[in-house]
């Protein structure tokens, strides 16, 4: 034991197996991705900005205007006005704005939204989202349901 | 006319030192590159694949930021100095380059003129070297103080005291070298090494891992790079160096590991021989490059193993954690020191003995 | 002949290695320390303030930014206090799935802890393994809640969200091929001569200093002591798991340093023993709309990567809380920091800063 410490110190066995640790891991493929040529996948409960979504199969307006998502959102970053319908039957949307600059991504606006399963407001998959001024995340509704226009800057 | 002496001895050694110069910071340059790939492939990442094709003119654009950043002086600095220091560093850094010879085994002949593959063979050329290496250090300390600022100084002063201590055991780790070879001159050493029959590494094996360490240490790379320790000092020295004279600390630190690395070639590795260069039947490891000129196999040969060498140093530096200040300066003191002196003891004995 | 004089340094708040916005004023001899002031408060944003105008489900986004680097802790802490607050029972399904998602962000925070600290010390490409099994759980993390670091991954009552399909399939292969990866950083680190030097008698805090700072978690377990939460005072479904409470004897970096590995071990452990007995059902108990706890305090604490994370709530019977206090673990070993680099070297502060694991969002809060 002691004679096999001895060499071990002497050796530097300890530094070899380091050197073959890093040799070793030269030859495995690369874990990062050339982000914007290449994207990485997202699972589906990925939580990118909160979007509005209209019916996917009669493309009605979902949202009942129940502004139960704006008193949960803890950044107080959704505005919605609403107005009464024409035939007295709920309400229908004026307009539906997400202040993304102040969006934290928490997920917690889709948790109270009553029109279930599918929610009105859902969290999309879009993250890409730099910009040179404020006013320009100030989102509104067309845009919500459309989608911002992303610029790529990719060559 | 000019004479043929004018060409002779000043003509042709300027057009050496040209293109030297030139290869040299090209390689440096591609060095910086070298060094990011073969890191980033051990950490398994992506290395550097924007510019032009996998990344290959990454250096040039470097070159070119470097050059259009603003260069600031700290108002608080010595102006002078502060200019001053990067050159300083710079200059020895490459003056070392002048006696190593990069191939051998023949010359030239150019207009008629024969030229070295080496720009000069100083009968002193080791000695040259340790004399050089020793002087890059009065450009770090200087950055260190003319910077007039904590860190830096703090650099500055941990750069003087390592590097005075591996200078030491740097120069006792080639004495062995020289008592084998007889000789001082790198190309007499490499000739010796032919005719020995056997590279140094093998007889001077501890010769050559205090060299190896030393040099690690003296060029301040990892695991020994505490002049510039980034998690300790933000920079070392060079904390307050911006553009250009960033650049120069750089260039200084990469052509001294680009030395140290075609020392260790020359000296324990055979310079620009092949492996068993006096058996005949393995000419076919010259991939046929005699045949051309008799020069070529030998710049393939040098350029392979010095490529090696530095990749060891990549190695260490993707592996290794950091000494601290304090158990540097015992590695170097209680260690290197007393093994380099009993490799010279050993070795003359041993010549000593063969030769009676 | 000779003047010497003392030299300050300020160390931060930008500075390669203080692990975010930590200041330190060093007072060096030489290379020395021999005196330091911790100044912290860069990184303050005011979230116990913040959550007295915030009602019960808004303020678990808030918590997620308290300690980035577990957020899962935080949310669980958070959770639990207002559970055992309201007297509300969680479905067995979803503590299981709880202590299943804390102890892999166990793993992942020491995951961090390990990369910074060998990163600080000069041992680079530790860190990228590191971040290299910590990608497999974020990427787990991310299926199971959309999110990577700030999680907001549970309810009052329970969960959102059952984990998805194949989920645990994933987190099985994860817990079969982590030890032959930590095997990496063992053969990098722990026998290894320089990061031997640098650790061995580094920042010594012997346990009685240790109680005195109040220091908990690895740090106070490294000192001999053996104290865990999840031990002295089970949350969760914690009695139900075997796993042992590794402790140090020498109180130096390097038996932190054993300590959190041997803590991914055991971790690990639990979340096998989970895995095999996660029951099936509800993972949202019965939770009234409104949370409206009633009057009273209540003071919970979970073990988290750190330490000792603790959650004061005084409520007056409204859905917002009179008052939140957050016992954070950083902030309390950080005092003990111009303790343990008392005497040592500038080098040493670095290993010391690295050794406590401290989080800036967690210390400022
Ligand atoms: S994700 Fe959170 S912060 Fe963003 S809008 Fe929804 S509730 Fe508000
Ligand atoms: S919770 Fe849903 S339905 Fe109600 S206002 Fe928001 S988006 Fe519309």
């Amino acid at each position: 034991m002691k004679i096999q410490a001895f060499l071990q110190k002497v050796l530097l066995l300890e530094l070899w197996q380091g050197m073959w640790v890093t040799l070793k891991n030269q030859f495995r493929p690369h874990i990062t991705v050339e982000y914007p040529k290449e994207t990485v996948e997202f699972p589906p409960r990925f939580r990118g900005v909160p979007r509005l979504r209209k019916d996917p199969q009669t493309g009605e307006e979902l949202c009942v205007s129940c502004l139960l998502c704006e008193a949960i959102c803890p950044t107080e970053c959704i505005s919605i006005v609403s107005e009464k319908r024409p035939d007295g039957k709920g309400k229908q949307l004026i307009s539906f704005t997400i202040n993304y600059e102040r969006c934290c991504f928490c997920g917690l606006c889709v948790d109270p939204c009553p029109t279930k399963p599918i929610t009105a407001i859902y969290m999309s998959h879009d993250y890409e989202f730099a910009g040179f001024d404020r006013d320009s995340y100030v989102t509104a509704r067309e845009e919500l349901v459309d989608g911002k226009p992303v610029k790529i800057y990719t060559s | 006319m000019i004479s043929d002496n004018i060409i002779r001895n000043f003509i042709i050694p300027l057009t050496q030192v040209l293109v030297i110069l030139g290869v040299a910071s090209g390689a440096v340059a591609y060095m910086t590159l070298v060094e990011r790939k073969i890191l980033a492939f051990m950490q398994l990442r992506l290395s550097p694949r924007r510019v032009g094709p996998h990344g290959l003119l990454q250096p040039i654009a470097d070159g070119i930021k470097l050059l259009l950043k603003e260069d600031i002086t700290p108002d608080k600095a010595d102006r002078i100095l502060f200019t001053l220091a990067p050159i300083v560093t710079v200059i020895p850094a490459f003056t070392a380059l002048a006696v190593i010879p990069f191939s051998g085994g023949g010359t030239f002949q150019i207009f008629g003129y024969q030229v070295t593959p080496w720009i000069a063979d100083v009968n002193v050329g080791l000695v040259f070297l340790l004399a050089i290496s020793s002087l890059g250090i009065y450009g770090i300390m200087l950055g260190g103080w003319a910077s007039n600022s904590k860190y830096p100084m703090l650099g500055a002063l941990r750069s003087a005291a390592q590097m005075v201590s591996y200078e030491v055991p740097f120069g006792f780790s080639i004495i062995g070298v020289m008592m084998l070879s007889g000789t001082a001159s790198m190309v007499g050493i490499v000739e010796a090494q032919r005719e020995a029959h056997v590279w140094y590494f093998l007889p001077q094996i501890f010769g050559l891992f205090v060299f190896f360490v030393s040099g690690v240490a003296e060029t301040n790379r990892l695991p020994f790079d505490l002049p510039e320790a980034e998690a300790e000092l933000v920079a070392g020295f060079h904390t307050e160096y911006t553009g250009m004279k960033f650049a120069l600390y750089m260039l200084a630190e990469y052509t001294s590991m680009i030395v140290v690395a075609s020392i260790v070639t020359t000296l324990f590795f055979g310079g620009w021989l092949r492996p068993f260069p006096n058996v005949e039947a393995l000419g076919f490891l010259n991939l046929g490059l005699d045949r051309i000129h008799p020069v070529l196999p030998g710049y393939f040969w040098f350029l392979l193993k010095t490529f090696l060498v530095l990749f060891v140093y990549l190695w260490l530096r993707g592996t290794f954690p950091r000494y601290r200040y304090d158990q540097l300066m015992r590695l170097g003191w209680y260690w290197m020191i007393p093994l380099s002196i009993m490799n010279v003891i050993v070795t003359g004995g041993v010549v000593l003995l063969l030769r009676r | 002949m000779f003047r010497t004089e003392m030299m300050d340094i300020n160390m931060g708040p930008q500075h390669p290695s203080t692990h975010g916005v930590l200041r330190l004023k060093l007072l060096l001899d030489g290379e020395t320390v021999t005196d330091t002031d911790v100044l912290i408060g860069y990184l303050h944003r005011g979230v116990e303030k913040l959550c007295e105008s915030k009602n019960y489900h808004m303020i678990e986004p808030y918590t997620d930014r308290l300690d980035y680097v577990a957020a899962m802790y935080e949310n669980l802490g958070y959770v639990e206090t207002v559970e055992k607050l309201m007297g509300i029972t969680v479905p067995e399904r979803a503590e299981y799935i709880r202590v299943i998602t804390a102890e892999l962000q166990r793993i992942a925070s020491h995951l961090v802890w390990l990369g910074t600290h060998a990163l600080d010390i000069g041992a680079m490409t530790v860190f990228f393994y590191c971040f290299r099994e910590r990608e497999i759980l974020l990427d787990l993390f991310e299926a199971f809640c959309g999110a990577r670091l700030t999680y907001n991954a549970y309810r009052i009552g329970g969960l959102p969200w059952d984990v998805p399909p194949g989920w645990t399939d994933r987190v099985r292969h994860f817990v079969k091929i982590f030890p032959g990866r930590q095997q990496e950083y063992d053969t990098l680190l722990t026998k290894n001569r320089i990061w031997l030097g640098r650790t061995k008698g580094v920042g010594i805090l012997k346990a009685g200093d240790a109680i005195d700072f109040g220091v908990s978690g690895p740090c106070l377990r490294a000192a001999g002591v053996s104290y865990d939460v999840r031990k002295a005072h089970p949350y969760s479904v914690y009695d139900r798991f075997l796993f042992d409470i590794p402790t140090g004897e020498n109180c130096d970096t390097y038996d932190r340093y054993l300590v959190r590995m041997e803590e991914m071990r055991q971790s690990l452990r639990i979340v096998q023993q989970a895995l095999d007995g996660l029951p099936a059902g509800e993972v949202m108990g019965k939770v009234p709309k409104r949370i409206k706890p009633p009057v009273g305090e209540v003071y919970h604490t979970v073990e988290g990567p750190r330490g000792e994370l603790g959650f004061y709530i005084v409520s007056q019977g409204e859905d917002k809380p009179y008052r939140m206090r957050f016992r954070s673990p950083s902030f309390v070993n950080l005092q003990a920091l111009p303790h343990m680099v008392k005497g040592s070297l500038v080098a040493d502060v670095v290993a010391v800063i690295g050794t406590l694991d401290i989080v800036l969002g967690d210390v400022d809060r």
